[in-house]
């Protein structure tokens, strides 16, 4: 047997001294499933990975009384996470992740660490805002491209990629899910101040500049793309709304927000798009 | 109307006619009598009284400059001077021969057209002597030639007008030599200084007389005719025969460019934008106009206005109430004063107009090397590099905490007059580093902030800055720096720079700062023609001081999205290198392989700046870290019988004498000295002397410090910054 593979599992029960990387669904923690919330109750102890993602304050002060005491985990903890490791070796330990524990590349990472030191290592899948976003949105999910993710600008540092992702899903006929970054710090020290939509629409506009036309999309002005704008999703505050993206900058409400910016509408999505439009 | 308020009212009318206006700097060896030379020019122009002439030096008005006599800050002063029936407006600048100040004097050249470079009759042209020669020459500003205290050289001196002639030939030759050294390629003859062109001059700044051959033949004065006047002591009646004023501004007009003729070529030199367009034209053609084009030169502290800003003006004009970009800054700002300067007076005028020198108030983003103009996105001035930098440190705090605020503001004013002074503040303990050009420099910085900032202050001992570099490469065994979440990983090789390339980055010759795509293939063609590989340097990232970092990969998707993160990397390992956290000096550090992260949200600036830290410093100690340390030319002249003091002191300090040439009753030692055995070596040399020992200092560069204090100096620098006192080694940076 070789050994990273076979200790890739995902049991019922806990067993003995392991890592349990457990999806806590996208925010509200009804979206849990029931065996994470077990598995989670069983470990010795329990982190929250609040780095990647972010739990509505209110779910956070919530989540002692579904899965028992916890701990944050920051950035430094995660990258670095030889103390983790080293609990993981002796005791069950879980790491509860918001969305899917492995969405993220970090995570894998950690799959490939328990690997090399031979620690136990367990996924226990989670509802993600990714695949709510697709359902909810009202289009077909076999017609979405890659996903990318708005990253903050740093100075003179703005990767254009993005927005070069969008425009090559746009002209092969694929939607794209776009995600906006968490921390403006890029450091995954403090809480997360997430992107707002107005935000997001200035640095794809600022991407925009830079690139040289790559694209027949971009002659049309950003703010002039139709989009939908998903906020807070799995939570009690979800909303989804679609519109061109100047107005849906506009919108102040929402904590979290992804949008999906659309290629050329096929069958009823458009008609689905239509009942999602902001009422003037 | 007194004559002053007469000549500035003139002033104010031939600042427009652009061909009657000569911006003129003075530049000389410490102590040659440069004040004293534009006092006696603003004097004999009626702008101060010619009984004080030379003996007030009204533009060394600082009180620290009246009580070391010695000049510190580059002074501008205007006045007008008459040709047959045409007013001249000249601005002068009179610089600071100390060495520690030279960046002023590097900076008032971006200001003027012309210099006169001035020597002493008795000393000759000195060290100094060439740094001013060179700097006015690489911004293209037209020399001639002073040689001054010629009254020495007959009353104390008793020499012969034969040993005279032969004495000003060997001095004109060596001032040419370097003319010929230094001046850009289509000047190297026409700007040659001669007698007999009249773009030689010699004279008595202290006593008001001076003579070209030129003048010569105007007024019959001839050489017999001087030495009887200096032996007679009637040397005030040569002044009015030839009043050194009359003589010098003559040879201005006649010799130096007005900025019409000077701005053509000066332009390209300092301008990298586009010359067809519309500012380009403007200000190859000194148009009032045009579009306004300015540079600051120089800030300084006004005790009533604050903050003034003096500069030239290329093209346009500006006026009191205008609203401008001192660019780099925020937002636009409105100019308040308009003025001229006539020795302390700032004249305050309506207007200033192209080709002339301006101060300004309320321009307060304004610093030296600023370029002020009305559209926020013009091209910029070429910054002003200057030769040396910061030596010598001194760690300051304030004596009580409660004047850490204003502290912390008085350093941030300091830092924005003074070029030369790096300031770096701890806003949490309040210690703030000052890095100079030499104990003096920070001496008198200290004493402002207690003087006239009013703030006690405990000052450390002086510490010496080092250089970090490399002895070695790790050409074929890159060193892998990984990203915290490890997704991300850069390959580096570092190699250290031909030492030619390293003085040319010094220099300026390339630039500094991050190179823009477009600009790659011109800069790495110039590092060709220092034989270094062509191809490899038109993939140059960026300069840093005297380091480079190129772009040696192949095909890396998404590489050029990181660029100006892998540039932060490697710029924070050029200020703090991996022995001692000293700043980083002639190291190539190239990147030979990435692997990103596809998604840019994975390789953010959080990720690839410390992946880049860890793979540069992790390069240069596999290279051999080594640290060099700042050395200085010295010469000291003292009498025969105490220079065996001298030489004792010399070399007691790990000190070098080169020669000791001997003339009459005085002996000099000539040699070079390490900055770090430099500390109270004035108070040593005057105890050997008993005081009777001059002496001059000069920064010469960085040499290897020996190898058996690398350990000793290495751990006193660490434990000061508050280090581990061992040195890291490369398995710190693997992970
Ligand atoms: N005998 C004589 N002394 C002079 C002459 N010119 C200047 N001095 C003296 O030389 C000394 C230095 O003169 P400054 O005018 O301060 O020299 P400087 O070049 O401005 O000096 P820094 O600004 O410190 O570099 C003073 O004591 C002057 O009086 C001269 O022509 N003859
Ligand atoms: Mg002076």
């Amino acid at each position: 047997m070789c050994s990273g593979a076979a200790r890739f599992t995902m049991t019922d029960g806990v067993g003995g001294p392991g890592l349990w990387l457990i999806g806590i669904g996208p925010g509200d923690l009804d979206h849990m499933t029931e065996r994470a919330r077990s598995v989670a109750r069983e470990c010795s102890k329990r982190f929250l990975e609040g780095y990647t993602a972010v739990l509505p304050p209110s779910e956070e002060e919530r989540l002692e009384s579904v899965v028992g005491s916890w701990e944050k985990l920051m950035r430094n903890g995660v990258e670095k996470p030889n103390k983790l490791l080293k609990l993981a070796s002796k005791r069950p330990v879980a790491l509860l992740i918001v969305g899917d524990p492995m969405q993220a590349t970090t995570h894998i990472d950690l799959e490939e660490r328990c690997a090399e030191e031979g620690i136990n290592f367990h996924v226990i899948p989670g509802l993600t805002a990714t695949a709510l976003a697709v359902s909810l949105s009202g289009l077909q999910s076999y017609r979405f491209g890659r996903q990318v993710t708005i990253p903050f600008s740093a100075g003179d540092y703005l990767p254009t990629s993005p927005l070069e992702m969008i425009c090559k899903n746009k002209e092969s006929g694929l939607h794209t899910l776009v995600l906006l970054d968490l921390d403006p710090t890029g450091m995954g020290l403090e809480t997360p101040r997430p992107m707002v939509p107005g935000e997001a629409v200035a640095l794809l506009e600022r991407m925009g500049e830079r690139t040289e036309s790559i694209s027949s999309s971009l002659d049309q002005p950003i703010r002039n793309w139709v989009g939908m704008l998903l906020s807070d999703l799995g939570t009690e505050e979800e909303q989804v709304v679609s519109g061109t993206l100047g107005e849906l900058s506009e919108i102040g409400i929402g904590y979290v927000h992804a949008f999906i910016l659309p290629a050329e509408f096929s069958g009823m999505e458009e008609s689905a798009f239509e009942r999602r439009r902001l009422p003037n | 109307m007194g004559r002053k308020e007469d000549n500035i009212k003139r002033a104010t009318e031939v600042m427009h006619d652009r061909e009657k206006i000569r911006n003129l700097a003075i530049a000389a060896h410490i102590d040659h009598g440069k004040t004293t030379l534009s006092d006696n020019l603003i004097a004999g122009a009626g702008m101060m009284s010619e009984e004080l002439a030379g003996k007030s030096r009204v533009l060394d008005f600082d009180d620290q400059e009246s009580a070391r006599g010695i000049t510190i800050n580059a002074a501008s002063a205007s006045m007008v001077h008459t040709v047959g029936t045409d007013d001249y407006l000249i601005n002068l600048i009179d610089t600071p021969g100390h060495v520690d100040f030279g960046g002023d004097v590097t900076r008032a050249m971006r200001a003027v057209d012309g210099c006169i470079i001035l020597t002493c009759a008795v000393e000759g042209a000195m060290p100094q002597t060439e740094t001013v020669v060179r700097q006015a020459l690489k911004e293209k500003v037209k020399p001639v030639l002073f040689i001054n205290k010629v009254d020495r050289l007959i009353n104390e001196l008793q020499v012969t007008p034969e040993d005279m002639m032969s004495r000003f030939e060997e001095q004109i030759t060596k001032v040419n030599t370097l003319i010929r050294l230094f001046a850009p390629p289509e000047h190297k003859i026409d700007w040659q200084v001669s007698v007999l062109d009249g773009t030689v001059a010699f004279g008595s700044a202290f006593h008001n007389w001076g003579i070209t051959a030129p003048y010569m033949q105007k007024s019959g004065v001839n050489f017999t005719q001087i030495f009887e006047y200096c032996h007679n002591e009637e040397q005030k009646e040569l002044a009015k025969k030839a009043p050194v004023h009359e003589v010098l501004l003559d040879m201005a007009v006649d010799k130096l460019p007005s900025p019409i003729v000077a701005q053509k070529y000066r332009i390209p030199n300092i301008w990298q934008g586009d010359l067809e367009s519309e500012t380009g034209m403007a200000m190859l053609s000194c148009d009032s106009e045009g579009p306004l084009s300015l540079m600051i030169t120089k800030i300084w502290m006004d005790p009533h206005a604050g903050e003034v800003a003096v500069g030239r003006i290329y093209s346009g004009t500006i006026k009191h109430g205008d609203s401008v970009w001192a660019l780099g800054g925020a937002k636009s700002e409105r100019v308040q004063q308009v003025s001229m300067m006539v020795g302390s007076d700032r004249i305050q005028v309506p207007e200033v107009s192209s080709g002339n020198i301006v101060a300004l108030t309320g321009v307060r983003s304004a610093a030296a090397g600023v370029t002020v103009t009305r559209d926020e996105d013009a091209t910029p001035f070429e910054p002003i590099r200057h030769y040396s930098e910061p030596v010598v440190t001194v760690a300051v705090e304030p004596k009580s905490m409660k004047d850490l605020p204003k502290f912390i503001d008085a350093l941030r004013t300091l830092g924005k007059a003074d070029a030369s002074l790096e300031v770096s503040t701890n806003q949490e303990t309040g210690e703030a580093l000052l890095a100079g050009m030499g104990e003096l420099h920070l001496e008198i910085t200290v004493y402002r902030l207690e003087e006239e900032q009013g703030i006690k202050v405990t000052v450390s001992e002086p510490i010496v800055v080092y250089r970090e570099s490399i002895s070695s490469n790790n050409t074929g065994r890159a060193f892998e720096g990984k990203s915290p979440n490890r997704h991300n990983r850069f390959y580096i090789e570092t190699e250290p720079l031909p030492d030619d390339v390293t003085d040319a980055l010094r220099e300026g010759t390339f630039g500094d700062g991050a190179v823009r795509n477009k600009d790659a293939k011109g800069i790495g063609d110039r590092f060709a023609e220092f034989g270094m590989n062509k191809d490899l340097m038109r993939k140059i990232y960026a300069i840093n001081g005297t380091n480079v970092l190129v772009n040696d990969t192949k095909g890396i998707q998404n590489l050029h999205e990181t660029r100006e993160l892998i540039i932060e990397g490697f710029n924070d390992v050029c200020k703090k290198g991996p022995v001692a956290e000293e700043p980083l000096m002639g190291v190539m550090v190239r990147l030979v392989d990435a692997k990103l992260h596809e998604d840019a949200i994975h390789r953010g600036p959080a990720q690839t700046i410390p992946a880049v830290r860890k793979a540069v410093k992790g390069a240069l100690l596999r290279s051999k870290s080594v640290i060099f340390e700042p050395i200085q030319n010295i010469r000291i002249d003292a009498p025969n019988d105490v220079i065996g003091g001298v030489t004792r002191e010399v070399t007691t300090r790990r000190g070098v004498i080169e020669d000791m040439p001997i003339e009459g009753n005085t002996a000099s030692v000539i040699g070079v000295m390490p900055v770090a055995e430099s500390f109270g070596f004035s108070n040593d040399i005057r105890a050997a002397t008993q005081g009777r020992a001059v002496w001059n200092t000069e920064n010469a560069g960085y040499v290897h410090l020996p190898p058996s204090l690398f350990h000793k100096v290495t751990a006193e620098i660490r434990e000061r910054k508050g280090l581990k006192s061992e040195i890291p080694d490369e398995l710190q940076y693997t992970d």
